[in-house]
């Protein structure tokens, strides 16, 4: 027996209270379920492989001041310098990091201009028979470059590679069913046949729509501002990281190594503002969760303080104390849902507004739902102390005298 | 008056000290998290050079063919081919106007005591320095001289100076770049500012570099942009000087336009310019575009504040207006709990503003508590965006502005709060709560 | 036997002083019977009644109630029995001031889980008892005191309790209306209920049929006065009356 008609009496004649706790719940639910919505986004964002041992490879740039050496031998000797470095797997040389944030990226056609064909996006590595193994990548078709295929150039356009290794999302994005493996694509102008497909391979973007479609292209132009990246064994790779400057700097001494940095860090700086943004909403949700139950605590004592004569009449009239409780918790679950509803059409239009002012994905209705159904039962919760210490007023107060 | 209502607020504080706590706490919170979002939007988005903001200009050509698009709200590129960005810096303008882009070096004493470091370092005209209005400590920019016939000068900036003079005039010393030495003709003070705005390229929270080079250096050491470089159009690409001349976008470019009057002139000069390299062959377009936009406009253009950070203030405020609706109950069980008081100062004579007077004062003293609470709370908040994303150093803090915004907005929100729950008892009927005393 | 008290103890206990708010108070009452109960301000009036109606625990004795024995009843059962067994009227009215006229007498009903046609039946009878059928739907705050003592009476009433307790009935009244209280309960009485009215109005006391006295937390049975002048000591104050340690 719930007692909803006398309960619905009494919330009209006082009203304040009621709208108040209404009011607080409904900006509840349409804040948290956004919050929660977008902090889930990021989590799946953040928790995608990108198909790296992140682990297990680190990069540094080396910056080369001295003009007496060949780059490009020099970058052979170091490669075969870090590969005898023990608990080091492989080494590339590259032009760009994976997952960094910089890096390059150019339109692939199918066939090269001026005729029409389809257009893609490839984000590409350079790198030379080494990189496959180095980036940590599923070769799932095909095979890797030969050394033959790796050129060293500073010519892309006229001396450059004929050979591409791309990702099965560049495969799938340009060919039917992505069978791509022996096809040619053009890229700056050059026809480069696949000879390999890997799995997941995420660009220097991870963040962004096309990150997926990804290629290593066997070139090298060694150039004073140089990449490497390396792998090792993940148990190894603090220890080799402490080396590799001194190291470098024994092979040859006319240059500055720089930002020696894990995989997993890079990916965490490029990310870190996402994280941040995570971070925020996580404080924000939780704080006003904390909030919105202290504010229906309080207004469950006001309202238990204002009724302290009439509870003790209840009781003395014969009412137990779960009958108290629960008059206090069917009271608070009226209004609850109300404010959920209110608050749940609320989540929907703040959802398309967000959406409409920002590039953020329409909010789903299973997290207001979940959202809403938290709330509930925090309420609830947030009631239960001060009921219960309403059931325990004495039905002797009903005998006192003002 | 005032003295005395303060005095009834503060005994009234004490004499229910949970719920003034708990209000207090509620105002602190929603201030602290509403300032913490608020601080970093408004160290985003503020004018980083207000006494000048509406002089610096940044171009922009539309200088790709008919069908390419850019990723810019009105398709224009970002930034300018290095024949464009040479030919706009010779032409005889009378303004003042510098290429810019950011590369670096490792940098040394050409000795073995100090190891050498990588620095980036930005490539300029000496105009930029007066532009941007930098302070020296020690000397002044190169001249146009040294930039024409004598380019190997370098102005370093104080952190620099510090590393590797200990502060002392360095000017007319050699520092090496790379395997080159170079001539410092002045020291800097470090800019140390919330936004890059001067190169939201290289993104507009990275710290700034510590070296100077003359533009002119660039072609003679063929040195690489440490930014983007965007191209549209297939071209070769076999050596430095096929990238001087080609349509590669990498060159950042500023002028000062003092009065509405030069930056018209200016607008005609950069449509005049387009005219006659269309007439050479390029600007291929219909339509010929420019872009001019002041340092605040550029910020809003390259999108500086975050959709993130926007997101944020509003769902803070949002959140703001959940703890007054928490005070606003609050308020309502502490005044009403009092009506049989203010029946009788009613009684006594008190008239309805004197009883409004005094709750709105009773609210404010704890609003006013809220806010600098709020500031604590606000500080510990922005400590967590610092750790999180270092790029945030500059930007999570809280300037005179924001110290003042808090008390503020708290008062104005425990204001608004307390409105009804004033009025509420400021309407007690004397009579009921006297008969029933 | 209505009720039977057998030397109720109540005691106040802090950390220094023990306060005998009762002391040894034994009382019979038979079905049927009206009592007045009087006394000076803090004599254990209100504990007495408090005991009675079961609203608060004793200390230590023997308290009976329409054949049950209280004294290990758990918290709901003590409710329950309140709820079916005891009618009580209030000197505050303490009517629930949100519900109105006809939802403030359906409460003890609720309780109980009475159908609501039947709550409706019994509601609308004990309104049209006590004359304020036509009130059905106003608020508590809209009738004057008297009429929201009707009230009071009403819901009281509706559970057709078989012992009433009254704490000053007509405390709050003016004289016309406590009058008009005062003959409804007399009425009630006729009606068979067995009522218990606590009052400090010797007037209202003198129409009730047996008085007694609450002095310092024990009893004085006055019946005797009335019937004869002089005092039978086996009624009287046995022993003085000790408060505190």
């Amino acid at each position: 027996m719930l007692d909803i008609k006398p309960i619905l009496s009494a919330l009209r004649r006082s009203k304040v209270g009621a709208i108040l706790l209404l009011l607080q719940v409904a900006l509840t639910t349409a804040i948290v379920s956004n919050a929660i919505f977008m902090i889930s986004q990021n989590l799946s964002y953040l928790r995608e492989d990108t198909g790296y041992p992140q682990q297990e490879i680190f990069s540094f740039v080396v910056m080369t001041f001295g003009k007496d050496i060949d780059l490009d031998q020099q970058a052979e000797l170091d490669e075969t310098m870090i590969r005898n470095i023990p608990g080091v797997v492989n080494s590339t040389l590259s032009q760009a990091i994976p997952l960094s944030g910089g890096g390059s990226s150019a339109s692939v056609r199918l066939k090269p201009l001026p005729e029409t064909s389809k257009e893609g996006h490839l984000a590409y590595f350079y790198g030379d028979e080494n990189a496959l193994e180095t980036f940590g990548v599923k070769l799932i078709e095909g095979r890797n470059f030969r050394p033959e295929e790796v050129i060293f150039s500073n010519n892309f356009q006229d001396n450059g590679p004929t050979t591409i290794i791309v990702s099965k999302a560049l495969a799938q994005s340009m060919f039917d069913k992505g069978a791509a493996l022996g096809e040619f694509i053009y890229v700056e102008g050059r026809a480069l046949e696949i000879i390999g497909i890997v799995d997941v391979m995420e660009s220097a973007w991870p963040r962004a729509d096309d990150s997926g479609t990804t290629g290593i292209i066997p070139f090298i132009h060694a150039q004073n501002y140089q990449h490497f990246l390396v792998r090792t064994e993940a148990s190894e790779r603090a220890n080799v990281m402490n080396i590799i400057e001194e190291k470098m700097l024994q092979a040859y001494n006319k240059r500055v190594i720089i930002n020696v940095e894990g995989l997993d860090e890079s990916k965490d700086a490029y990310d870190s503002s996402d994280v941040l943004m995570m971070r925020m909403l996580i404080v924000l949700v939780v704080v006003l969760i904390l909030v919105t139950a202290l504010g229906i605590l309080g207004l469950t004592q006001f309202n238990i303080s204002k009724r302290t004569k009439q509870i003790g009449t209840r009781r003395a009239l014969g009412a137990r104390k779960s009958a108290i409780v629960r008059y206090f918790l069917v009271e608070n679950a009226l209004v609850c849902a109300v404010g959920l509803v209110i608050g749940s059409f609320g989540a929907v239009f703040l959802g398309k507004a967000l959406m409409q002012a920002y590039s953020i994905d329409a909010l789903t209705l299973n997290y207001v739902i979940f959202t809403a159904f938290f709330i509930f039962v925090m309420s609830l919760l947030a009631v239960v102390v001060p009921a219960r210490r309403a059931a325990s007023i004495s039905p002797s107060i009903a005998t006192r005298s003002i | 008056m005032l003295l005395h209502y303060i005095d009834l607020s503060w005994r009234s504080i004490k004499n229910t000290p949970v719920i003034s706590f708990l209000m207090v706490f509620a105002i602190a919170i929603g201030i602290g998290i509403t300032m913490t979002s608020l601080s970093v939007y408004h160290m985003m988005s503020m004018d980083p050079i207000p006494h000048k903001s509406s002089q610096i200009y940044y171009p922009q050509l539309q200088v790709m063919d008919e069908g390419n698009d850019w990723y810019s709200e009105d398709n224009l590129p970002y930034q300018l081919t290095y024949q464009d960005a040479m030919n706009l810096y010779n032409a005889d303008t009378g303004v003042l106007s510098s290429p810019s882009f950011r590369s670096g070096f490792s940098v040394h004493l050409n000795s073995p005591d100090i190891k050498p470091r990588m620095e980036p370092a930005r490539f300029v005209t000496n105009a930029f320095f007066e532009i941007f209005d930098r302070p020296f400590i020690f000397g002044a920019p190169w001249t146009r001289d040294d930039q024409e016939n004598k380019p190997y000068v370098v102005v370093i900036s104080k952190e620099i100076n510090e590393r590797f003079f200990g502060g002392e005039n360095s000017v007319g010393k050699e520092i090496y770049l790379d395997n080159k030495g170079y001539r410092i003709v002045g020291v800097t003070e470090d800019w140390e500012q919330p936004v890059k705005y001067y190169d939201l390229n290289n993104g507009a929270f990275v710290s700034p570099e510590q070296l100077y080079i003359p533009f002119t250096i660039a072609p003679l050491e063929e040195t690489g942009t440490w930014g983007n470089m965007n191209s549209w159009k297939q071209e070769p690409m076999r050596n430095y000087q096929d990238l001087l001349i080609s349509e590669k976008v990498w060159i950042q470019f500023w002028v000062q336009l003092d009065t509405d009057m030069a930056k018209e002139a200016y607008g005609r000069f950069l449509m005049a310019y387009m005219e006659d390299q269309k007439a050479r062959g390029r600007f291929s377009r219909k339509k010929l575009e420019y872009g001019l936009r002041n340092v605040n406009e550029w910020m809003v253009y390259n999108k500086v504040v975050s959709e993130d950070n926007r997101i944020l203030v509003a769902l803070s405020f949002m959140f703001l207006m959940v703890c007054v609706a928490n005070i606003l109950g609050l308020l309502l069980a502490k005044f009403l709990k009092r009506a049989p008081e203010v029946g009788v100062r009613r009684a006594l004579g008190a008239s309805k503003r004197n009883i409004f007077l005094q709750h709105i004062v009773e609210v404010s003293v704890i609003g006013l508590a809220g806010g600098l609470l709020g500031i604590f709370v606000a500080q510990i908040g922005l400590w967590g965006v610092r750790a999180t994303n270092p790029n945030y150093d500059a930007l999570a803090t809280m300037d005179w502005l924001m110290l003042l915004a808090a008390p503020i907005i708290s008062l104005l929100a425990s204001f608004i709060a307390s409105l009804y729950p004033a009025w509420l008892v400021c309407k007690t009927q004397p009579a009921i709560y006297l008969k029933s005393q | 036997m209505m009720l039977k008290m057998h030397d109720i103890n109540k005691v106040y206990q802090t950390d220094s002083v023990q306060t005998y708010a009762l002391r040894d108070f034994s009382l019979e009452v038979n079905e049927g019977e009206f009592i007045a109960v009087t006394g000076p301000s803090g004599s254990g009036k209100t504990t007495f009644l408090n005991m009675a109606g079961l609203l608060e625990t004793f200390t230590s004795g023997q308290y009976t109630l329409d054949g049950i024995d209280v004294g290990e009843l758990s918290d709901n059962q003590r409710a329950d029995l309140r709820n079916q067994k005891i009618g009580f009227i209030f000197q505050g009215f303490n009517l629930i001031p949100d519900l109105n006229i006809f939802e403030n007498v359906e409460v003890p009903l609720r309780y109980r889980g009475v159908s609501s046609k039947e709550r409706k039946r019994s509601v609308e009878a004990c309104l049209e008892q006590v004359g304020l059928a036509s009130r059905a739907k106003h608020l508590p705050q809209q009738l004057s005191g008297g009429q929201q003592q009707r009230v009071a009476i009403a819901r009281a009433l509706v559970g057709k309790p078989r012992f009433l307790l009254a704490d000053e009935p007509t405390g709050n009244l003016d004289s016309l209306m406590a009058r008009q209280v005062m003959e409804l309960l007399e009425e009630i009485n006729r009606n068979g209920s067995t009522i218990v009215m606590v009052t400090h109005d010797p007037d209202l006391a003198r129409r009730v049929p047996r008085n007694i006295q609450v002095v310092d937390g024990q009893l004085a049975d006055l019946t005797l006065y009335q019937g004869q002048p002089e005092i039978d000591s086996s009624c009287v104050v046995e022993r003085p009356s000790e408060v505190g340690l």
